[in-house]
């Protein structure tokens, strides 16, 4: 409560007092430069913080309400602000004067100090610190210590000081009313750890040992204690009301008592200079008790209510005197006193102008100077009305007199008090602030001040929500010169972006990075991470990628400087991962960077687990697994089975192919039935495959990974010592161990071993894959659980010009910059779509394809094909080895081929006698198994026949699977078994790719595993040789020796289709077999003047045979499958076509031709009879005849003439159709309009053709062919004719003959007109099955002439039939006769 | 001349970037996200004048060595570009204008990256030439 000028009564509240030592220094730059570094350092976020979430558009950022390092900071500039000569805000008001009762003399002791101070204020030798007034304010206070001190003599001074200074001016303290060492029982808070706090972290600089800051406020249990060497500060902060922290200060000294003994207080550690920082704060206060607290607020009470405030009240009120004294007399002589004044000025002007550019000093008592002494005290003591009018008042002066810095002073003290104001009566004066501030910096050059006055105005502007001023002001008092100031600036600056109306992000963070910059420059490390990271919320994931990337750089460096090596490490992680437009070096450079990193990560933790690496990418569901040995090369002649490896494709046709073979397979091998759970072998686990369930994989086969990696950087990286990682479960007999888990590689090579890739090398945005060997050893459950490899860089490639060499790096150069650490593979299954809860939900399938079972040995097979081809021509017949070894340690059983295409090669039959000539041998030897014969005459055939069962058509068994004829069915274990193979070209030219499964078992049956498969593709070109086409019609002469029922010609056509020049010559046909169950060649019937049937490209050679029924009886032949083959030869070799390969050949041909036409054969059986007439008649039309082609064809090659050899077969099955070897071009049936239309089944199959029928009798008429008769002596000539009838069919038959000219056809009048039969015209006989009937007819003629006697009708029917079946059976050859006449 | 050229989604995410290649790329980066600030506060003032606005925005704020200005499409579509003196608002309506032929274009996705070669050559020719 202090009175104004006026007399008006004005509050003061919260009133601090700042005590400090009278003997301070003013501070030096760098030490404040340094003890603002330690503030700002030393206040960090706390770590529980809550954040505030701003949402700014699409941006949620997360950012710190407060920043308390920013506040200490401003806060410790302010007070480290040394006081000046144009204002005297920091110059001190009192002097408090303390000494011990315990000395012995204190009353002279005070007048000493009294002195001191006297001479400290007035000699020009101090000059600091500052005063405020020349008659300083003296307070006196003694100082007892209970515990050591008389307690009368204290009394007895403390009246001697009252009666010599006046009971205003003195105070008695008695402190320390325990004793210390009772103090640790007690739980008294320590008063003084509020300051001493603070003050151990400033004491680095001896000008504030002790400094106790006090404050009147009435919450305030703090107080002073001074001891020896007191340096009491009393800080005034009468600004506690809007501002949280305002803080102006008023500096009093109070003088050093030198009383040497006057501390017994131990706590006062601070008093040995040595320790002042040392000791720890616990002691502090122990010797207080709550009254001695109490007594030292008393204390500051007093000496704030009794001596200072009437103080300034008066020293106010003198200077306003002085003031309106002063206004007057310059209201009329302004200029006057202006001159006045200005003489005394002018010596120090002079030299002020040399240094300083604001232009004056003022003498420390110039009028000017009180008015603003004044206002000042007016400020202090919170009478800001008054304060401002002073101020504005001195600002005016100081303008006129271009004194700049004091002008800038004043405006700004006046815009604060201004704003202080509570009434606020005038509005805040802005721009006097600016002003004041670009004085302060352009003309003073004082950037101290101008920064205080930035402080205090950004304060401001922010209290009055002015942000982008705000913002505006700080950032352009960031310079080059203060790195701490600019960052904490720049950062203050940012959130006043960030508190704007609509919010300025993107300024916000860019202002932030700034910060961030200049605090590390700075050397605060913290704080910059810190605003890196607020700024990356910003940037984070937005797409500006750079800028992402120099963030996350800089924060991984800044980690890292920090030793927040996990920050560091994700930091470097994001920018390595994110696809980034880096250029090449940068991006090395970040890798580098990254690596040194982790690589200090590492160190630190070495037996940690290892670290995930973030490169390369690992496109896990590109990961492939493959059981089993790598494919052999094909060695030399040897050509291994192609069986599946990982440099092939997987197409799914291709599986569901395989897959169908294995079913045939297993099919055959469980006699028929596939049994349940039977699932397909897999070999080659990948994406497409189906996972599931968990493979088996075969111990000490090894099981191979294709990692797919992908290097998305511009830099090559180098991955060495590439290994898998895996977690083994051995399943041990003894079972003793089944709980252990053996981890990792530690886990030692005798149970898995692994493979290890030394160098890996990926150029620049690479996908490569890498493949790593496991050897398992042990049968148990194998995890693969990812891969192991040292991360490093190529260095010194890009000068080198080497990166391209891998290997070529020496291995110290890559460790050097290398890290080991691990990937992960886990790969995702396919998503579930089965029921309708996974349709509804995301949910994926297990992949188990890195989790195999090894399991026990199973045999494993390997099969090379020796002199195998590449290119046939259409039906070559080729022999070749095949060799199957047996590489494990289990003898295996059951071999078994399957193959789509049976036809294509045989292993011969059983019958065949088995000598397995080496390959080499047999080069040279014809495929065939061939007899020299001498038969000179070609024209009859050589008969043999053979059973299909021999061959291995069985019925019933699938004609795809194949047993392969091992010797004694068992290959043990390192065998290898050599058999021949024969091979026909395929009938379709062009590039035929045929399938082999090989199907084998172990000896043993194991429960997982109950078979293995090994597949092949050969690919073979074919290209055309012949194409065959043959009819058989009936044989209309008489079967002359026997009288066996069917004679038929057969008339094969060979085209040779070749079209290639360079290869084959030319064909011969070496030998036409045939085969049927009940017709046999007999002889050629046109024995060609070419007896070698030689074939030139492009022609056409025809053939004509006859063929008869077979001797053997017809019940004999259609029970067995015997078939009889009958060879007709044209050279002088006779190929038995009864053995392999050529039956083989034959009968696959023949059993794949008989899948396909299958509804013509196995008609379902028929009720009526009518249709079992039908049939008959259908029958007797059949023939089942199939003609087998041998040729050989002669091939230029190379100038070395090549015969080839091979065969064709045609089926023929019904008299009088064609039948073609291949038919070649079907001709893509031309679009059927639909017709809609109820399908009349009866009529139409029991209505046999007319062409059938027609062969139901044959007839042939048997004449003399030229016939003389001398018609001079007889007019009319009379011929007998035999005609022969022969029932073809199996049943009796009703035949009609009808001799009597049909009158219908006029031409046939006419033709025939000129004989006639003579005798019976019609007969009517019934034949018995294949009986033979012979009619004795006579023709008469009357002139010469050529007849054709082929006019007899014959109709047939079925004699058990109602209907007849009336067909003419005309014969299809004119019977021609001539008549001579003799 | 351009120095640095920027075409930014509505969303703003860049859409394209180019610019000379220095050592100031990154700082034309943060100098580029820092505009959609002007930009925002641009266009929330005129709003209520959207359809009177003039797309070209105009010089945003001069640094010491460079200058910023900017352009928005009436889709939000915001072209900023980094010279060092010049009339711009010509400029800016040959960019407009090739941005137009790329969002014509069929097998563009509206909102990827540009990565046409005649906006890119358009571009290089600002880059390039004194405007």
């Amino acid at each position: 409560h202090m009175r104004d000028p006026n007399n008006q009564l004005h509050i003061i509240k919260n009133l601090k007092i700042a005590v400090s030592n009278i003997v301070t220094q003013p501070p030096q730059p760098g030490a404040i430069g340094k003890l603002l570094n330690d503030v700002v350092s030393g206040s960090q976020p706390a770590e529980g913080l809550v954040a505030n979430v701003i949402t700014a558009g699409d941006y949620d950022l997360n950012i710190s309400a407060t920043t308390p390092w920013f506040e200490s900071y401003r806060e410790t500039f302010l007070q480290s602000m040394p006081a000046s000569d144009h204002e005297f805000l920091n110059h001190y008001l009192a002097c408090m004067l303390v000494s011990s009762s315990g000395e012995a003399e204190p009353m002279e002791q005070f007048s000493k100090l009294s002195q001191e101070q006297h001479r400290i204020q007035h000699n020009s030798d101090f000059s600091y610190p500052k005063w405020f007034i020349p008659n300083t304010l003296k307070y006196y206070v003694l100082l007892h210590d209970v515990t050591a001190g008389d307690e009368q003599r204290a009394e007895s001074i403390y009246e001697e000081m009252k009666q010599k200074y006046g009971t205003q001016g003195c105070y008695l303290l008695k402190i320390n009313s325990r004793t210390p060492n009772r103090a640790s029982d007690e739980q008294i808070p320590d008063p003084w750890s509020q300051y001493l706090q603070k003050n151990s972290i400033q004491t680095q600089d001896s000008y504030e040992d002790g400094p106790c800051t006090m404050t009147s406020n009435k919450n305030s249990d703090s107080n002073l204690l001074s001891l020896d060497g007191i340096d009491n500060e009393v800080k005034v902060d009468g600004l506690a009301n809007t501002l949280r922290v305002h803080p102006l200060h008023l500096d009093q000294s109070s003088d050093p008592s030198n009383n040497p003994d006057g501390s017994d207080h131990t706590k006062f550690a601070s008093s040995a200079p040595g320790t002042k920082k040392a000791t720890a704060g616990v002691t502090h206060g122990a010797c207080l008790t709550l009254t001695d607290h109490d007594r030292i607020r008393q204390f500051i009470q007093e000496f704030t209510f009794r001596g200072l405030l009437p103080h300034i009240e008066k020293t106010i009120r003198q200077l306003n005197d002085q003031l309106i004294s002063r206004k007057g007399l310059s209201r009329s002589l302004f200029s006057a006193t202006k001159k006045w004044f200005s003489g005394s000025k002018v010596p120090e002007k002079s030299i002020s102008e040399l240094k300083n550019t604001s232009g004056l000093l003022y003498p420390p008592e110039a009028p000017e100077l009180q008015i603003r002494k004044m206002a000042d005290l007016c400020f202090l003591v919170q009478h800001y009305d008054l304060a401002y009018s002073c101020y504005h008042t001195a600002k005016k002066d100081f303008l006129n007199d271009q004194a700049m810095l004091y002008a800038a002073g004043a405006l700004e003290m006046a815009a604060v008090s201004a704003f202080l104001h509570p009434g606020a009566p005038r509005p805040y004066p802005a721009h006097y602030m600016e002003t004041a501030i670009q004085t302060y910096r352009d003309i003073c050059k004082n950037m101290v001040l101008a920064e205080r006055c930035v402080l205090l105005s950004a304060e401001i502007l922010k209290s009055q929500s002015k942000y982008s001023e705000a913002a505006a002001l700080l950032i352009r008092l960031t310079s080059e010169d203060s790195d701490l100031r600019s960052a904490l600036l720049l950062e203050q600056a940012a959130h006043c972006f960030i508190n704007m109306k609509s919010p300025m992000v993107r300024k916000y963070a860019f202002h932030m990075i700034l910060a961030g910059h200049r605090f590390s420059k700075a050397g605060q490390k913290k704080h910059a991470l810190r605003c890196y990271c607020q700024a990356m919320q910003v940037y984070k994931g937005k797409g500006w990628s750079l800028a992402e990337d120099h963030i996350n750089f800089t924060i991984g460096r800044q980690s890292y400087t920090l030793r927040q090596l996990d920050n560091a490490v994700s930091a470097f992680r994001h920018i390595l991962i994110n696809e980034s437009r880096q250029s090449a070096a940068q991006q090395g450079a970040f890798l580098r960077e990254y690596l040194y990193v982790y690589k200090n990560v590492n160190q630190l933790s070495p037996d940690g687990p290892l670290p995930q690496l973030p490169l390369p990418y690992i496109n896990s569901s590109a990961t492939r697994v493959f059981f089993g040995h790598d494919r052999r090369p094909a060695d030399g002649e040897k050509q291994a089975a192609t069986h599946i490896s990982l440099d092939q494709e997987c197409d799914p046709e291709s599986c569901q192919q395989w897959r169908e073979l294995e079913e045939h397979a297993v099919a055959v091998a469980n006699r028929g039935a596939i049994p349940a759970g039977f699932q397909p072998t897999q070999y080659c686990l990948n994406s497409y495959s189906d996972n599931s369930r968990f493979p088996l994989a075969v111990v000490e086969e090894p099981i191979t990974v294709e990692v797919a990696f992908r290097n998305p950087l511009k830099v090559p990286l180098l991955l060495s010592d590439l290994s898998l990682l895996w977690k083994f479960q051995p399943k041990d007999v003894s079972g003793k161990d089944d709980e252990e888990v053996k981890e990792l590689i530690a886990a030692g090579p005798e149970m898995i071993g692994t493979e290890v890739i030394s160098e890996f090398l990926i150029n620049s945005e690479e996908t490569k894959v890498a493949r790593l060997k496991l050897f398992p050893h042990h049968i148990g459950e194998l995890r693969i659980l990812g891969v192991l490899y040292n991360l490093g860089t190529v260095q010194g490639s890009l000068t080198d010009g080497i990166a391209a060499l891998p290997g070529y790096h020496t291995g110290k150069q890559s460790l050097s910059m290398s890290v080991r650490g691990r990937q992960d593979l886990e790969i995702q299954g396919p998503r579930l779509n089965n029921t309708k809860e996974e349709k509804t939900s995301i949910k994926y399938g297990p992949d188990r394809r890195l989790d195999p079972i090894v399991t026990e040995e199973m045999p494993l097979l390997e099969v090379f094909f020796i002199h195998f081809p590449t290119g046939l021509l259409c039906g070559e017949i080729r022999k070749a080895y095949v060799e199957f070894v047996n590489v494990s340690k289990c003898p295996l059983t059951g071999l078994k081929v399957v193959s789509k295409r049976p036809e294509f090669f045989t292993f011969g039959g059983n019958t065949a006698v088995l000598t397995p000539l080496s390959p080499s041998a047999s080069e040279n030897c014809s495929a065939y198994k061939t007899v020299v014969t001498d038969f000179p005459s070609v024209g009859t055939a050589l008969v043999s026949s053979a059973s299909s069962v021999d061959f291995g058509i069985g019925t019933g068994q699938q004609p795809e699977v194949i047993p392969v004829p091992l010797p004694d069915s068992v290959l043990l274990p390192g065998a290898s078994v050599q058999l021949p193979m024969w091979l026909r070209g395929p009938d379709e030219e062009g590039v035929h790719e045929i399938n082999f499964l090989f199907y084998y078992e172990s000896v043993k049956k194991q429960p997982k595993i109950r078979h293995r498969i090994l597949r092949h593709t050969a690919v073979i070109c074919t290209s055309r040789s012949l194409n065959v086409r043959a009819t058989v019609c009936r044989s209309n002469a008489l079967g002359d020796e026997e009288g066996r029922g069917g004679n038929m010609l057969v008339f094969v056509d060979v085209e040779n289709t070749n079209t290639s020049e360079a290869g084959v010559k030319e064909f011969h046909i070496v030998q036409v077999s045939s085969s049927s169950k009940c017709w046999e060649l007999q002889k050629s019937v046109n024995i060609s003047e070419n007896r070698d049937a030689r074939l030139a490209s492009r022609e056409k050679g025809k053939f004509c045979f006859k063929a008869v029924r077979c001797k053997q009886k017809e019940a004999a032949v259609q029970s067995s499958e015997n078939y009889t083959f009958a060879d007709i030869i044209f050279g002088n070799e006779q190929i038995i076509s009864s053995a392999s390969p050529c039956a083989d050949f034959f009968y696959r041909s023949l059993f794949s031709e008989l899948k396909k036409p299958q509804g013509h054969l196995s008609a379902p059986p028929e009720k009526h009879s009518t249709e079992d007439a039908v049939r008959l008649i259908q029958k007797c039309s059949e023939v089942d005849l199939n003609i087998v082609i041998l040729w050989k064809a002669y091939v230029v090659d190379d100038s070395k003439q090549l015969i080839l050899e091979g065969q064709h077969h045609v089926i023929l099955h019904t008299v009088g159709k064609e039948a073609f070897s291949y038919s070649q071009k079907q001709e893509p049936p031309e679009m059927e309009l639909l017709k809609f239309f109820r399908p009349e089944n009866t009529t139409v199959s029991t209505r046999p053709s007319v062409d059938q029928l027609s062969n139901l009798i044959k007839t042939s008429l048997h004449y003399p062919e030229s016939f003389n008769h001398p018609f001079h002596q007889k007019s009319l000539c009379s011929v007998p004719v035999t005609l022969l009838l022969s029932n073809c069919s199996k049943a009796d038959v009703d035949v009609i003959v009808d001799l009597r000219h049909k009158t219908t056809s006029p031409e046939a009048l006419e033709v025939h007109g000129s004989f006639t039969w003579l005798g019976q015209t019609q007969y009517k006989l019934q034949l018995k099955s294949q009986e033979i009937h012979s009619l004795q007819l006579k023709a008469c003629f009357v002139h010469t002439g050529v007849y054709n006697l082929g006019t007899p009708r014959v109709f047939a029917k079925l004699s058990d039939q109602v209907t007849v079946f009336e067909t003419s059976q005309q014969n299809s050859m004119p019977a021609l006769i001539i008549i001579n006449d003799a | 001349m351009a120095m640095c050229i920027v075409v930014i989604a509505k969303e703003n995410y860049p859409l394209y970037i180019r610019s000379t290649p220095t050592e100031y790329t990154l700082k034309f980066y943060y100098m580029v996200h820092t505009s959609l600030d002007v930009v925002d506060e641009i266009s929330a003032m005129g709003k209520a004048l959207v359809y009177q606005r003039e797309l070209y925005l105009g010089l945003f704020y001069p640094t010491e060595d460079y200058k910023v200005y900017g352009y928005m499409t009436s889709s939000k579509v915001k072209f900023v570009m980094v010279v060092d003196s010049s009339n711009t608002a010509l400029i800016f309506q040959k960019l407009h204008n090739s941005y137009t032929d790329v969002m014509c274009n069929p097998f563009y996705n509206p909102g990827d990256r540009i990565q046409s070669r005649a906006f890119d050559n358009t571009v290089t020719l600002m880059m390039i030439q004194v405007c």
